[in-house]
């Protein structure tokens, strides 16, 4: 009979324990639910993707223009334009680097610039720039005013007014001042009330002031205990539900920037092995400045028997939980890409050329070689032979992953990737100017490349394993050859992407 | 608000969860291993009241209903990891050592849930469905695939282990046949 009592007690304090337990869910649980519930209001996390895309690509862009495209958006401090006043850069006056850019302005009459941004590792902050320097625009010499202003060290002083000005509290502030005004509440309610019980069971951050009762039940008091935004719902049993939206909103606001302690790195990080079967293309473009004897026919790419190869990917990685919808990517891959030449064999060496290119003047020359291959294109041939352009790769890839969309254990990510490559072996053929012959030169392949790499795939969780399938995409920056070969080839692959991810 | 939820008006489902959230969440965060994890239950539990919201017939309190899914949402979630069969089925109460430092020094509610979230994985889901949330033995041992005498057993050393943990922790007094909190007035 007394062990039922005495039973029904001990469930009967957890169950009430238990139910007094409360915590208040982050955001994102919310935001999570609400995609959910609402899937056709997805717009802002396609449009974040098709940006994040879109950026990379515009990336890849500007790295493979010509120089004169990068004329556009710089110009040397000897050369700096004049006449329209298109301001292209301004440059700090500390020193005499003038490679550091604050920022890229347009000005014209009737356009001043407002704010010169600052560059990512400037301690500057964006800056109101308009009234110090508009007794500035009459002449062309704005850039030099700039400089005379920020050498004046005017701009300190404008940074310094505006942080002065600022009138927000910082989170540290704004929780000691809860804490005291919780205190003083807190205070007032145990003078009033006799010491049971109930006071006890009170608010949490009110830590202080019932330190004393707590010390004298040897109940040790953690800064987790007044850390923990959950217990502020048992200030009393009475009232537990009636948290005002300002205590709330509170509640919140300190959470976001009180967060426990950060799971260990070992939570947030998953190790990724994969393999990329792909299928191999190539285009050819021709370099031939310069040149009195450039390429037969303009047209290379439809003047040659060709057929994309069987290429393969393969590498081992890290994935970093930086979000719980964006994961970063680190890791090291081995490529091998393969392009496959219809070719003939000739009996005896052909005297041809190839086209190279001055790598310091930019021009076009050709070049005496011998060959033993001839290309078949409108013909047959007689002893026919595939040439197999091939490389082999090492990088080491860098990217990201978005969470689309998905359930619990199934997941669509999009993601792409910037992988710094190195060319350890290969072989190329390149093709002579008058189109009829190959000849056979694995040194003109360029050692150091970049490709990029973009990805969508769809995430199952296998128990402790996640697999992942999707289509991949990488594509060379660089040419294949190096600089001084005036054929540019530029691979892209098309793959299906298996992987496999665990955790540690 | 219920109205509006079942109409799947965002407004009102989110008022919806601002209500409720924050106690299920202390319900999903008995059962997790962290509270990632208990978020993650929370939001998987709410996607599936919403979406069964038009099936509730207030024949019960709200709260009551939305807390059954929650726990079961839980109870599913944790099934799916295959070490849970193993931990309900093979862990005994003598096996397990509890470690001091495992013990967390914290107040009040909060202090009582940390001390079962010590408990091992087989015997906390017991103990918190039978205990807590007060299913019998019978539907216990149905919905984590268990004998019911298996549930009674788990349950009975997770109360024996939940009980020294406590003691130790002088959350209770052990001399006395009444369980009351230190310093706390008995409640009868």
């Amino acid at each position: 009979m007394e062990q039922d009592f005495y039973n029904d007690d001990f469930e009967q304090l957890l169950k009430e324990k238990s139910d007094q337990f409360r915590m208040y869910p982050s955001k994102r649980v919310w935001h999570s639910i609400y995609n959910n519930l609402h899937p056709g209001r997805r717009w802002p996390s396609y449009a974040m993707s098709i940006l994040l895309i879109t950026s990379l690509t515009l990336i890849g862009y500007l790295n493979t223009s010509d120089s004169t495209a990068v004329n556009k958006f710089t110009f040397a401090a000897g050369n700096q334009p004049n006449g329209n006043d298109k301001i292209k850069s301004l440059q700090s006056s500390t020193g005499d680097n003038k490679t550091n850019y604050l920022a890229e302005v347009s000005y014209t009459e009737s356009s001043v610039p407002d704010i010169i941004v600052a560059s990512a590792n400037s301690v500057v902050q964006p800056v109101n720039l308009k009234a110090p320097i508009v007794a500035e625009l009459n002449d062309n010499r704005l850039a030099q005013a700039m400089d005379n202003y920020i050498a004046s060290n005017q701009i300190f002083a404008d940074v310094a007014a505006i942080n002065k000005n600022k009138t927000v509290k910082e989170p540290e502030q704004r929780f000691t001042e809860k804490i005291q005004e919780d205190n003083s509440i807190e205070a007032e309610a145990v003078a009033s009330k006799k010491i049971n019980s109930e006071v006890t069971t009170a608010y949490k951050p009110a830590a202080h002031a019932t330190a004393d009762i707590i010390e004298s039940k040897e109940i040790n008091v953690s800064e987790s205990d007044i850390e923990e935004p959950a217990d502020k719902s048992t200030i009393t049993t009475a009232d537990k539900n009636a948290l005002s939206q300002q205590e709330k909103s509170w509640i919140e606001h300190y959470a976001m920037y009180n967060k426990p302690p950060g799971n260990k790195w070992k939570d947030r990080v998953n190790v990724a092995y994969y393999v990329t079967p792909a299928v191999n293309y190539r285009k050819l473009s021709t370099n031939t400045k310069g040149s009195s004897t450039p390429f037969a026919n303009s047209d290379i790419n439809h003047s040659i028997s060709q057929r994309p190869g069987i290429g393969l990917e393969a590498g081992a990685g890290l994935e970093y939980l930086i979000a719980k919808n964006l994961r970063l990517k680190i890791g090291t891959q081995f490529n091998y890409t393969n392009y496959n030449i219809n070719a003939d064999q000739t009996n005896h060496p052909i005297l041809t050329t190839i086209l190279l290119t001055d790598t310091y003047t930019g021009f076009s020359y050709p070049s005496a070689r011998s060959s033993t291959i001839s290309n078949n294109y409108n013909a047959s041939a007689q002893q026919p032979v595939i040439l197999r352009n091939r490389t082999y790769q090492v990088s080491i890839p860098l990217g990201f992953a978005y969470r689309m969309s998905g359930t619990r254990n199934v997941e669509w990510f999009a993601g792409a990737s910037f992988q710094p490559t190195y060319v350890f072996g290969g072989n190329a053929h390149l093709l002579s100017t008058d189109l009829k012959n190959y000849v056979k030169d694995p040194s003109s392949i360029r050692n150091w490349n970049l490709n990029l790499g973009f990805e969508t795939y769809m995430n199952y969780k296998l128990g402790t394993y996640n697999l992942q399938v999707g289509p991949q995409v990488r594509y060379q920056v660089y040419s294949t050859y190096r600089k001084n070969i005036a054929l540019i080839e530029k691979p892209y692959a098309i793959g299906f992407k298996l992987g496999i991810v665990k955790g540690f | 608000m219920l109205t509006g939820s079942i109409r799947n008006n965002a407004a009102a489902q989110e008022a919806l969860y601002n209500r409720f959230s924050p106690r299920m969440l202390g319900v999903c965060y008995r059962f997790a291993k962290n509270r990632e994890d208990a978020e993650d239950m929370l939001q998987d539990g709410f996607i599936k009241v919403f979406t069964q919201l038009h099936q509730y017939r207030n024949e019960g309190a709200l709260e009551g209903w939305i807390r059954r899914i929650i726990v079961h949402t839980c109870i599913n979630i944790l099934k799916k990891n295959k070490k849970f069969a193993e931990s309900v089925d093979i862990i005994h109460a003598n096996s397990v050592y509890v470690r001091e430092e495992m013990i967390p020094s914290i107040m009040q509610a909060k202090q009582v849930v940390e001390c079962i979230r010590t408990l091992p994985l087989g015997y906390r889901t017991v103990l918190n469905l039978y205990a807590i949330e007060g299913y019998s033995h019978k539907e216990i041992a149905e919905m984590l695939d268990i004998e019911e005498s298996t549930s009674r057993s788990q349950y009975t050393r997770a109360k024996a282990m939940l009980e020294e943990i406590l003691v130790r922790k002088k959350i209770i007094q052990k001399q006395v046949k009444r369980t009351t909190l230190y310093g706390a007035v008995s409640p009868r």
